[in-house]
């Protein structure tokens, strides 16, 4: 899991002071909204990878075909207890294959690390003043499980099997 | 019963470990309470009115008598010696305090015991029938598919925050003694005509405000798909499950107002799982796993079928009576499945003190194998009893207080702790409960009442599954007072009650002091008029709800004037 400095992320959004740029030119490491990324990917560098922020009530479906453009998917945890994007993650990974980085955003708690390492993200903004001792002892504290996820595909019974 | 491997002991101990450290850091002030309070939820943690709640998971109501009694040691040493065993076949405790809730669950999972997603939006404990791999009517044994369903749904990690709560009842009788109907998926274990396994999928039932029978969404599915079929049902409800108002959140909900296009969607969601995903199908149940899993439920050391002891001519009065009602037909040439009764008098429904269960776990060791069942309606049971050793049962079972022959009568009544307890309810259902009992105390009067079931739950929340009782009663709040709303002809989904149904309000609420008068009243008309051994759910049917309306609301005394008269 990699724990994201927002000061040090090459990844970077395109604000403006009435809200996001529209239609905003291509670049390399732009985290986009859905809108903004919508106004702009017919004319998007070819090659360029673009990140796009998904709210988590917009079906992951929607970014099926743009998949193989894109370096990054961003999730929203609006509150924690929302687990909406734990499905998308998991669909993006195992469904449509996505290699780029999943990266939860968001109101984010360290007690989510283990349910976030296992539906497929690879990154995470922590919600300001977590402890990084507890985030990692969150991850490795329950080792292993029944069923299968995006990390370990195979449920206990067939790893136990083989 | 189910063994633990090597890893499900190493796995309790990890989860115990877990929250061990989620309440050290809650304790030291790095957690917040808010952010401490889902975790605990999912450990069976909830803050009551007087003290923490625990809830411990007593998987598909499978127990043995050296779990018993470590239960019975936790209500001595941590809380007032006593624990509620609920409708959802779990235990709890009411005054343990929070911070040595870590050395509880440290000494639940050393006897393989936990409070693992009893409570929160996440899939509950599973539940079962009390007569599983025992009942003569039986036509799959539902335990091994209970279990590898735990197993499965334990720590899911795309499922932990759900909309909403969600349960899993299963079933593989003729008789659903599992409430399948009302839970947001039921299953019922049955055989096709060639003989294979599978299960008919009911989804979207469910009590609370909005009480909705499941919708039949398979037939027959194969019983090695369960679990790829369950986690497409499950993504949809987490996807387009509400979130914006916890009262429309259950999938019921979902259900409902999608109708066809839900059913739609999670058959496409189960074709992708197989057709799209990366090992989509490694959650197919191999047969090797199945045998592996079965191999725990075969029959217990010493129990083999043996030659039948019908009850003797001369048996006094006091022992056919429990025979007719506590002792209940085995698979097993031979034996039988006794109840052990925990509604009497001056206990709650379904209450155990500490003595208490450890009578019934040396009761397990003396004539059950060791082993125990918590059921639907709040009682122990034993399945592996000899019919030769029925007398001294018998016998050890009165001394030890739970010899009770109402099982099925109207005390056996099903209540919540209500009010005395619980921070959600809106009125007591303890004193109801304990004023009914009293008032029908007499076991001549009982059986001659004969089968009805008496659901009490003190909010509408229907822990205590008012609406599907026969006669249900719920506690509502108005204007600080406590009142009673009854209902009538409400059905779990027996073969006595006929299919599910909820129940049918009679009137504005009642007084609480109304209440024993109001279930007399009912109980008068009904053998007013019932037509020869007929019960009183089959009397309700072919006379309809008016006349027990009337006689209900006759039976008003301090809601009588139309000034008091509650609207609730």
């Amino acid at each position: 899991m990699k724990f994201i400095d927002t000061r040090q992320d090459p990844w970077h959004t395109l604000g403006g002071e009435d809200g996001p740029m529209p239609s905003p030119n291509p670049a390399p490491n732009l985290l986009l909204t859905l809108e903004q990324w919508h106004a702009v990917r017919e004319n998007w560098t070819p090659g360029l990878l673009a990140g796009v922020k998904l709210p988590n009530h917009v079906d992951v479906e929607v970014l099926e075909p743009d998949l193989p453009r894109l370096g990054l998917v961003a999730l929203d945890f609006p509150k924690w207890i929302d687990g909406r994007a734990y499905s998308q993650a998991r669909l993006l990974r195992a469904r449509y294959r996505f290699g780029g980085q999943v990266r939860a955003i968001g109101e984010v708690v360290v007690d989510m690390l283990p349910l976030l390492a296992r539906t497929g993200f690879d990154a995470v903004v922590m919600r300001h003043g977590y402890n990084q001792e507890s985030a990692d002892l969150a991850l490795r504290i329950v080792p292993t499980h029944y069923q299968g996820d995006v990390s370990v595909r195979q449920p206990l019974f067939a790893r136990t099997a083989a | 019963m189910y063994k633990y491997t090597d890893f499900d002991t190493q796995f309790v101990h990890a989860r115990a470990a877990q929250f061990r450290d989620q309440l050290e850091r809650n304790l030291r002030g790095e957690l917040s309470d808010d952010d401490f309070r889902p975790l605990r939820l999912q450990n069976g943690w909830y803050v009551q009115r007087h003290a923490p709640m625990l809830r411990v998971a007593v998987p598909y109501g499978e127990l043995n008598s050296t779990q018993l009694r470590m239960l019975a040691r936790i209500a001595r040493e941590f809380d007032r010696g006593y624990g509620h065993f609920t409708t959802r076949q779990n235990l709890q405790y009411n005054w343990i305090p929070l911070p040595r809730a870590a050395d509880v669950m440290e000494a639940l999972a050393s006897v393989h015991m936990h409070g693992i997603q009893t409570s929160g939006n996440c899939i509950r404990n599973i539940t079962s029938d009390a007569l599983a791999g025992v009942a003569a009517d039986e036509v799959v044994d539902p335990r091994p598919y209970c279990e590898i369903l735990r197993q499965w749904s334990t720590l899911h990690p795309e499922f932990a925050f759900l909309p909403r709560k969600f349960k899993i009842a299963v079933t593989g009788a003729r008789e659903d003694r599992a409430a399948i109907g009302w839970h947001d998926i039921g299953l019922h274990l049955l055989k096709n005509d060639a003989g294979e396994v599978g299960f008919k999928v009911l989804v979207g039932g469910g009590m609370g405000r909005t009480p909705i029978i499941g919708t039949v969404i398979r037939e027959f599915l194969p019983w090695n798909q369960i679990l790829v079929f369950i986690e497409a049902i499950v993504r949809i409800y987490n996807r387009y499950g509400r979130r914006d108002n916890m009262y429309k959140a259950r999938i019921k909900i979902l259900v409902k107002a999608e109708g066809q296009k839900f059913i739609d969607a999670v058959n496409t969601e189960y074709r992708n799982i197989l057709e799209r995903d990366l090992d989509g199908s490694a959650h197919i149940i191999p047969q090797a796993e199945f045998d592996r899993v079965a191999q725990c439920f075969t029959l217990p050391a010493g129990v083999a079928p043996c030659a039948p002891q019908p009850l003797r001519d001369d048996a006094p009065v006091a022992v056919r009576r429990w025979f007719e009602r506590n002792v209940h037909a085995h698979g097993i040439p031979g034996y039988a499945a006794v109840t052990l009764s925990l509604k009497r008098t001056g206990q709650a429904p379904g209450d155990a003190t500490d003595v208490q269960m450890e009578w019934a776990a040396d009761l397990a060791d003396r004539f059950s194998a060791g082993e125990l069942r918590v059921t639907h309606d709040q009682n122990l049971l034993l399945p592996w009893v000899k019919q030769s050793d029925l007398m001294a049962l018998f016998e050890a079972a009165r001394a030890a207080s739970f010899a009770t022959p109402n099982i099925g009568l109207l005390t056996d009544m099903i209540a919540c702790p209500g009010g005395d307890f619980c921070a959600l309810a809106n009125a007591r259902s303890i004193p109801i409960a304990e004023a009914i009992t009293e008032r029908f105390s007499d076991l001549d009067e009982l059986f001659d009442i004969g089968d009805i079931d008496l659901h009490i739950s003190g909010c509408i929340n229907s822990c205590g599954h008012h609406h599907s009782g026969h006669i249900g009663i719920l506690g509502v709040d108005k204007d600080g007072a406590e009142w009673y709303q009854v209902s009538l002809a409400g059905s779990d989904g027996s073969t006595i009650s006929g299919a599910s149904v909820p129940g049918k309000v009679v009137g504005p609420s009642f007084a609480a002091e109304e209440v024993p008068d109001v279930i007399e009243a009912l109980i008068t008309t009904y053998r007013g008029q019932r037509s020869g051994a007929e019960r009183f759910i089959d009397t309700l049917h072919r006379v309809g709800l008016d006349l027990f309306k009337s006689a209900a609301n006759g039976a008003r005394s301090a809601t009588r004037s139309p000034n008091a008269t509650a609207t609730a």
